[in-house]
């Protein structure tokens, strides 16, 4: 019983430690820590852990930084000559041109598509005895939406791709 | 915090070389130190580095400004490491890895930890570093050397919040047992 105690407010010095814990929590454990020892030495041994973590110091080769800098500076310009007077930022704007323009040619395609179903509709809808009004709800719901949704779709989709390094 | 992320971005935008030298200068050791943490090997890690960079060269455009630079550096310098992981099996880390990440087997080299310990302790402990889980020793790098929240680590590794923390909780528990014994 004693040790769930314990395990417990030591659970608590570990959230605390990755930076998880709440307010209402970090209170309890600081009144605790005032007068438990065990959790006091287990607090103790942790943060003299993430002290040696500081404690290792890698070398870094003194020519690294020269190296990279030449190697930015040669790819620079190679972007920079196989696309004069582009920059990165425009390319991004371009993409967002193309979609846009394929989702206004979509928008097109599916409106002046709509209108030669509506005209096939209506020359059938004769023979099979539909009115106006269920030729255009038919046309409507199983042509029209499905293919604006579709356009739409191109909107949609590279906005799920943004942000991705 | 604002104008200096909105100052890099900007800057990487246009592919500011002035902005990537200073931006080299400043995050080299710390990108060094991760890539060490993620590979648990030194050889190789210069490489990374410098394909890293190249990548923020070329990608720039798609930093956010509203979020640290940090996170996006070490996120990129992670995919450049599993990628040539993936690619080039000598590469490859141990493997515990959840995500893929696995690490070195022994050759019977230093390994890096023993060469960069500058204090007798963490000579005791650079074993059980190299020994730890590579996804857990990455996780202890991130929060505890590299300042990061649980959110950006969670960003940067790509795993939940609630994953993150249960190897940071592991890894100070494995390397907490070092101690033990002496504080006993």
């Amino acid at each position: 019983m004693i040790l769930d105690h314990h395990k417990r407010f030591q659970r608590m010095i570990d959230e605390s430690l990755a930076g998880g814990i709440s307010g209402e929590k970090e209170q309890s454990l600081r009144e605790h820590l005032a007068t438990c020892a065990p959790c006091l030495e287990y607090l103790s041994a942790s943060n003299r852990v993430i002290a040696v973590l500081g404690g290792f110091s890698f070398e870094v080769n003194p020519t690294l930084n020269a190296r990279i800098m030449e190697a930015l500076k040669l790819q620079s310009q190679n972007v920079g000559a196989a696309q004069p007077g582009r920059p990165q930022f425009m390319r991004q704007y371009n993409v967002q041109f193309k979609v846009w323009a394929a989702f206004v040619l979509a928008l097109s395609m599916s409106i002046a598509g709509s209108a030669l179903v509506y005209q096939v509709a209506k020359l059938l809808a004769v023979p099979m005895h539909f009115n106006t009004a269920q030729v255009q709800a038919g046309v409507l719901v199983f042509w029209l939406l499905p293919s604006v949704c579709a356009a739409l779709c191109l909107l949609v989709a590279p906005r799920e791709k943004r942000g991705l390094a | 915090m604002e104008s200096d992320t909105q100052r890099i971005a900007l800057g990487l935008r246009q592919r500011d070389i002035a902005v990537l030298e200073t931006l080299v200068e400043q995050y080299q050791y710390r990108l060094v130190r991760y890539l060490v943490s993620l590979l648990g090997r030194r050889d190789g890690v210069d490489d990374l580095v410098q394909e890293t960079w190249l990548r923020v060269l070329e990608r720039g455009c798609s930093y956010d400004w509203h979020s640290r630079f940090e996170p996006w550096l070490f996120r990129v310098a992670r995919n450049i490491a599993l990628d040539t992981m993936r690619k080039r099996p000598m590469f490859s880390l141990d493997s515990k890895g959840e995500d893929g990440v696995r690490s070195s087997p022994a050759t019977g080299e230093p390994s890096p930890y023993t060469l960069a310990a500058r204090t007798q302790d963490a000579e005791r402990l650079a074993h059980s570093l190299q020994s730890l889980e590579p996804a857990c020793r990455e996780a202890l790098v991130l929060r505890f050397q590299e300042d990061l929240s649980l959110q950006e680590i969670s960003a940067i590794v790509e795993a939940p919040v609630s994953t993150v923390a249960s190897r940071i909780y592991r890894g100070l528990a494995t390397l907490r047992a070092q101690f033990k014994g002496e504080t006993a």
